[in-house]
């Protein structure tokens, strides 16, 4: 056989081994999402339950929070480069046990393939790692789940501290532009709709909530 | 209404338009000078790359709200030694739409400062106070009061008393504040007296056309004169462009905000730069904060957002404010994780967040233009000296936690615990060898990459925020203030743009 035929089996044995690593064997997702791929998927839902476990001192889990969900939704509302940057996070953090493996047996797997136990020790090193850089890919993953997990308004309601009702006066402002995408026909106050501004009334804490964080129900 | 405004939905050709002034940027300032300009007469035309918003298009998800009214979603970040969230808005109103409304004047030793090292002349109290006062009236400055403070607030202001530190209510272009803390995400009680719906509705009663969705690109000049500037119309929160645009003008002025601005010279042929500075002494005010626990409820969603200051240790260079957020921005801050961090969290309706902006004089930055993009790219680094003074901040912070009762505060920084339970604990902020690695900052007023100063060759603009190289093209946004003005930068970059839309004025 001739030399550079081994380099050749070889760099195509890598490459199979890479499609398989990075591309195969992921389920699809439970829940329709418009941006992220099955395997981003999986990688933000282990990490959302490794950093919001069901129970404890506010009951939702990250995945009742629908942490996954939303973080579909805020990458989608990011600017094409932005969310690039967002995507080669998930990426990293699915892949870095290659070279950061978690403890025990299959460390070097996939992230999301790891047991509960592995993947919370392996988030772990990355928030105490003496290295900045891996501190930061920590600190910037647990940012964007945890904001993903304060957009349930059932969290909110836990902590009580979901936002209240309240009547927006209509001013002059309001008779000048639209709301956003819509043509200058579509504005909906009139002069005749202009309200006194709001009195320096303080907000009660018993107060009604905003419709969109009210409990859902029976 | 003469004048009139117009919104991405209406574009359906290329646009070519002249006016006297062309404004760039809708912020505190470009308002500001829209509205005086406007009133003098002149032809006005204002241009913002961002949306006009209504209080129906708030967001009260804090992630989702800055995806939409800020630039790169809200995860813009400094690199380069010192990594930093900043945030730049990009909204009809600019930052004025987010922020917490904070009206502060610089100090006396401020300004005396910036004459001196900067050969300034005319940027002394006595020159500068009549400017304030214009803008505090126009937008009914005044102290937040008791009732709208809320528990954490009044907290802040009952430690600083027993430390024997000076406090005060802030003073907020706000009125008919119901304290729903929600200053961040738009203020749905229409009470924040942001300037998309104050100088700007006023620039427009005296005539000033409000172009909204358009990125200007480039301004166009030759020689010493700027002649208007050209760019696209952009759909919002996309990006995708669409129709071009050109406004000639006699006068440019750019209020684009301390990043942007400096791009726009620098993708305009390094326009204004025979100084080399533009896009250079990039400062920040560097902010950290910490969590006290209380025993009682402290309700820390109601109330001013940032009702309470201290102005104590101005001299060292630190300011102390409360604060409050969207709780899931807040959260980003505390310690722990999967349980720990659950349990963190649940302190939220027993605490209190304070922070300490620092002024940091010692550390600077660089704006610079990357291909392909009007997002800079930006590097900086903090002096270890300014990191020391933020470890004071912090103690200092600690100490009027405990003073108001707290039973223990969570700091937030690397290589210290994660919560401290007594003074001396909590005196490792100080007596630690911290470094700036350690902390968790964030980083919203930034200043002086188009710094002013009386010598051309060190400075962009003179004391009007005319361009030295220039005869009538203007800057009058943050990137002129020579170094940190100390405090809030909004009132006195208003009361600087006051005083420029004069000089502007005479020139168109």
């Amino acid at each position: 056989m001739v030399p550079g035929m081994w380099v050749l089996i070889l760099l195509a044995a890598l490459a199979a081994l890479a499609f398989y690593r990075f591309l195969v064997g992921y389920a699809a997702p439970p829940v329709a999402l418009s941006v992220l791929a099955p395997r981003e998927y999986a990688t933000i839902a282990a990490a959302s339950l490794a950093t919001y476990p069901r129970g404890g001192a506010i009951e939702p889990s990250g995945i009742d929070a629908g942490i996954p969900a939303h973080v579909d939704r805020f990458v989608a509302a990011q600017a094409p480069g932005t969310r690039v940057l967002m995507r080669l996070l998930f990426v990293l953090v699915e892949h870095a046990t290659l070279v950061f493996p978690a403890p025990g047996k299959g460390g070097f797997g996939r992230f999301s393939g790891l047991s509960a136990e592995q993947q919370v020790r392996y988030l772990l090193g990355w928030q105490r790692s003496a290295l900045l850089p891996r501190r930061l890919v920590f600190v910037s993953l647990r940012a964007i789940l945890t904001m993903g997990y304060f957009a349930d308004p059932a969290v909110l309601r836990a902590l009580g501290l979901a936002p209240r009702a309240i009547v927006t006066p209509v001013g002059e402002a309001d008779l000048l532009w639209p709301r956003i995408g819509e043509p200058p026909s579509a504005i909906r106050h009139r002069a005749q709709d202009v309200t006194p501004p709001a009195a320096a009334v303080p907000l009660g804490y018993e107060g009604p909530l905003h419709a969109d964080y009210e409990a859902p129900r029976a | 209404m003469s004048g009139e405004i117009r919104v991405f939905a209406q574009y359906d050709r290329d646009i070519h338009e002249a006016c006297d002034v062309v404004i760039v940027g809708s912020g505190p300032a470009g308002a500001v000078v829209a509205h005086e300009a406007a009133a003098a007469g002149k032809d006005v035309v204002l241009i913002e790359e961002g949306p006009p918003f209504t209080p129906e298009d708030f967001v009260l998800e804090g992630s989702v709200s800055m995806a939409r009214t800020m630039r790169e979603g809200g995860l813009r970040t400094t690199r380069g030694g010192f990594f930093m969230p900043t945030m730049q808005a990009i909204a009809l109103g600019g930052g004025s739409l987010v922020n917490s409304a904070i009206c502060v004047r610089s100090p006396d030793f401020t300004l005396d400062a910036w004459c001196e090292e900067f050969a300034l002349q005319r940027t002394t109290r006595a020159e500068l106070d009549p400017h304030y006062q214009a803008v505090e009236d126009f937008l009914g400055i005044a102290p937040t009061p008791d009732d709208v403070q809320g528990p954490r607030n009044l907290l802040f202001r009952d430690g600083c008393t027993k430390m024997g530190f000076s406090s005060e209510p802030i003073a907020r272009n706000v009125r008919g504040c119901r304290g729903s803390g929600e200053c961040f995400t738009g203020c749905r009680s229409r009470a924040k007296q942001s300037v998309d719906i104050t100088y700007v509705p006023a620039a427009m009663r005296h005539g000033a056309r409000v172009l909204t969705s358009l990125q200007v690109q480039k301004v166009l000049a030759s020689g010493r004169r700027a002649s208007g500037v050209e760019g696209q119309v952009v759909r919002p929160f996309t990006g995708q462009t669409s129709h071009r645009f050109r406004i000639d003008a006699k006068v440019v002025v750019l209020a684009a905000g301390c990043m942007a601005t400096p791009v726009l010279l620098q993708k305009s042929d390094d326009l204004a730069n025979a100084s080399g500075a533009v896009g250079e002494n990039l400062q920040f005010h560097p902010g950290v904060a910490l969590m006290g626990v209380f025993l009682e409820r402290t309700h820390p969603q109601f109330g001013a957002t940032q009702g309470y200051q201290s102005l104590h240790f101005l001299r060292r260079g630190f300011k102390l404010e409360t604060l409050w957020a969207p709780p899931g921005v807040l959260a980003v801050r505390l310690p722990g994780f999967g349980f720990d961090l659950k349990q963190n969290l649940a302190r939220f309706p027993y605490a209190a967040i304070w922070d300490a902006i620092a002024s940091c004089n010692r550390s600077f930055g660089r704006v610079k233009a990357r291909r392909g993009t009007l997002d800079p790219a930006l590097t900086y680094a903090v002096h270890p000296d300014d990191v020391k003074i933020m470890g004071e901040a912090m103690w200092v912070l600690a100490q009027i936690f405990f003073a108001a009762g707290a039973t223990s505060v969570l700091p937030g920084v690397h290589r210290l615990p994660d919560e401290m339970h007594s003074l001396a604990e909590a005196e490792a902020l100080r007596t630690h060898d911290l470094r700036a690695s350690d902390l968790t900052c964030g980083g919203n007023h930034v200043f002086s990459t188009t710094r002013m100063h009386g010598d051309p060759s060190k400075g962009v603009v003179d004391e009007d925020g005319r361009c030295h190289d220039m005869d009538n093209l203007y800057v009058v946004d943050t990137g002129i203030l020579p170094r940190s003005p100390s405090v809030n930068p909004m009132l006195t970059v208003m009361a600087l743009a006051h005083r420029s839309a004069g000089e502007i004025t005479r020139r168109a």
